[in-house]
């Protein structure tokens, strides 16, 4: 039994911010099983060069383009590199951004610079990215940008300052990209995850807490399967929409396990 | 607060789109995204089990239909009739379809009964009978199928509801109401089975091809479809697509509500 072929992005191009490591690393893989080829970009090349290893020993292809996506001349020759590679670009998944520096400081500690880098790496590059690419899939017709945001992007958090204000900015961005470059063909979704731990020790201080409610956090690998099907036809009468994939924390409120119970009929 | 067991980690599966050996049911199948839902699913690999809310000639030979149409993708199957505003109809219903099939994985509520008139025309009577519909019954398949879900520690209950659950339309008071109650469910089931390995989610699809009362009538078609970025209806496979998505997620999506309306609500 095969995928059904809605599901699959055979041919397609793939580019693919923040590649070298964690999410964006396990999403590569997973665009690569799905039969799309990619086109990986970060800071760092040995990183990008190592999921482009494990993409070529499942059978896929992948290049590795350093870049600086907070800064447009270098987004827009990472977008040359990958369009005289591949000659196109089916898929943008802007990935790329974290915590900044700052964050976690009390606002008032909070420095012009340390805003205006943490904007710029959550927020600014994401647009940089979606305007250097839509160009080319308007003039096809046809397109996919695929944002990441972040649970910090639709509530807040203590002392955390630039990265939930630029995630809200993702999410609503997302909107107005999907509204504006909708009727060109182009869908636009975000994705916000929840708490991913890096490594398998953090994973495990998660396990059985009460703060996610399914009781653990996310793998990496479980982001492949939804920006897969977010890029795919299967997901054609999606768009503008922000997908929280966080084990159900923003579906809740107060800690896990709060489970009231009221009689129908209090005695009054 | 009760205590709860650590949940372990979902093993990544080879194919992430694949339904192979899980069982479908759902409930409403004779309406347009029940059955795309149904075909999806089959053609995804699941058995699925159809059900018609009421025991009109018509919509039994409609579910009858959906249930050939996955006898013809090789997948079992089996077509029933439930009432679902009554608990023993729907408990009876669901024993019958779990053992047909060997079990019960995947719960979709497709179930629809579109009433529009002013709220001074609506009747008491009028609204307990929306609400039972529309809000009741997917309480009462919800929790059939959960009491057969958690002792094997997995389930996906997918609620398809109307764009109307958020955003508003003259005429519709208690059929939005009752859609809005279905995705205030869809949060507090998604924490009251947390640790039970289900999954609970929604999907919010947007006026659609061929459906009644809104989508069925060729002036208010093309004035719909003008609005949207994608200047068509959606189209019920794609609803069916997106039930196929969460039924295959690996459990971290729960609680979350999904809109399918081709960026209809991401605008102003």
């Amino acid at each position: 039994m095969a995928t059904p072929d809605r599901f699959r992005l055979d041919g397609q191009v793939v580019l693919l911010t923040g590649a070298g490591r964690g999410l964006g690393r396990a999403m590569a893989l997973a665009y690569a099983d799905a039969g799309a080829r990619i086109a990986g970009a970060a800071r760092t090349l040995a990183q990008l060069e190592e999921t482009a290893e494990l993409v070529a020993e499942r059978g896929g292809e992948a290049i590795s383009i350093s870049t600086d996506v907070a800064d447009s001349d270098a987004v827009e020759a990472m977008v040359d590199r990958a369009m005289s590679h591949f000659g196109r670009i089916d898929v943008l998944v802007n990935n790329a951004g974290g915590g900044a520096d700052g964050d976690g400081s009390p606002l008032e500690q909070l420095t012009d610079e340390q805003w205006r880098w943490g904007i710029d790496m959550n927020l600014t590059s994401q647009m940089l990215c979606a305007r250097a690419v839509l160009p080319q899939m308007t003039e096809r017709g046809s397109g996919v940008i695929i944002n990441v945001a972040s649970g910090f992007g639709l509530r807040g958090g203590r002392d955390n300052w630039m990265y939930v204000s630029a995630k809200a900015g993702v999410v609503n961005f997302t909107r107005s990209l999907a509204v504006t470059y909708g009727p060109m063909g182009v869908r636009t979704n975000c994705i916000a995850p929840g708490i991913f731990p890096h490594t398998p020790q953090a994973l495990e201080r998660w396990r059985g807490g009460r703060y996610i409610p399914v009781g653990r956090a996310g793998l990496a690998w479980e982001m492949g399967p939804l920006a897969v099907f977010l890029s795919s036809d299967a997901a054609a009468g999606i768009s503008g929409e922000t997908i929280a994939q966080d084990g159900g924390g923003l579906a809740a409120i107060g800690p896990t396990g709060w489970a009231p119970r009221i009689r129908l009929t209090e005695p009054s | 607060m009760s205590e709860f067991v650590p949940t372990p980690n979902p093993q990544q599966p080879p194919d992430p789109f694949l339904l192979k050996g899980r069982v479908a049911l759902v409930v409403g199948a004779g309406d347009p995204l029940g059955r795309a839902a149904a075909v999806a699913l089959a053609e995804a690999g699941a058995d699925v089990a159809v059900a018609s809310l009421r025991a009109g000639p018509q919509e039994v030979m409609r579910v009858n239909s959906v249930a050939n149409e996955i006898w013809s993708l090789g997948r079992g199957n089996t077509a029933l009739t439930l009432d679902a505003t009554n608990g023993n109809s729907v408990d009876a219903a669901i024993a019958r379809a779990a053992s047909e099939l060997g079990g019960l994985d995947i719960l979709v509520n497709a179930a629809d009964l579109p009433v529009a008139a002013p709220l001074d025309e609506l009747t008491p009577e009028d609204w307990h009978a929306i609400l039972d519909a529309n809000l009741l019954g997917p309480a009462l398949t919800a929790r059939a199928a959960a009491r057969l879900m958690k002792p094997n520690g997995f389930g996906r209950v997918i609620n398809l509801v109307s764009v109307l659950a958020a955003r508003g339309v003259a005429n519709t008071s208690a059929y939005a109401a009752a859609h809005a109650g279905v995705l205030a469910m869809t949060r507090s089931l998604s924490q009251e089975w947390a640790r039970s390995g289900i999954t609970v989610n929604a999907l919010q699809v947007g006026v659609y091809e061929g459906q009644h009362g809104f989508g069925d009538d060729p002036e208010t078609v093309s004035r719909v479809a003008r609005m949207l970025p994608a200047k068509e209806l959606v189209k019920p496979g794609d609803v069916g697509s997106a039930v196929v998505a969460l039924a295959a997620d690996s459990g971290f999506i729960t609680g979350e509500t999904i809109a399918v309306d081709g960026a209809a609500t991401a605008r102003v």
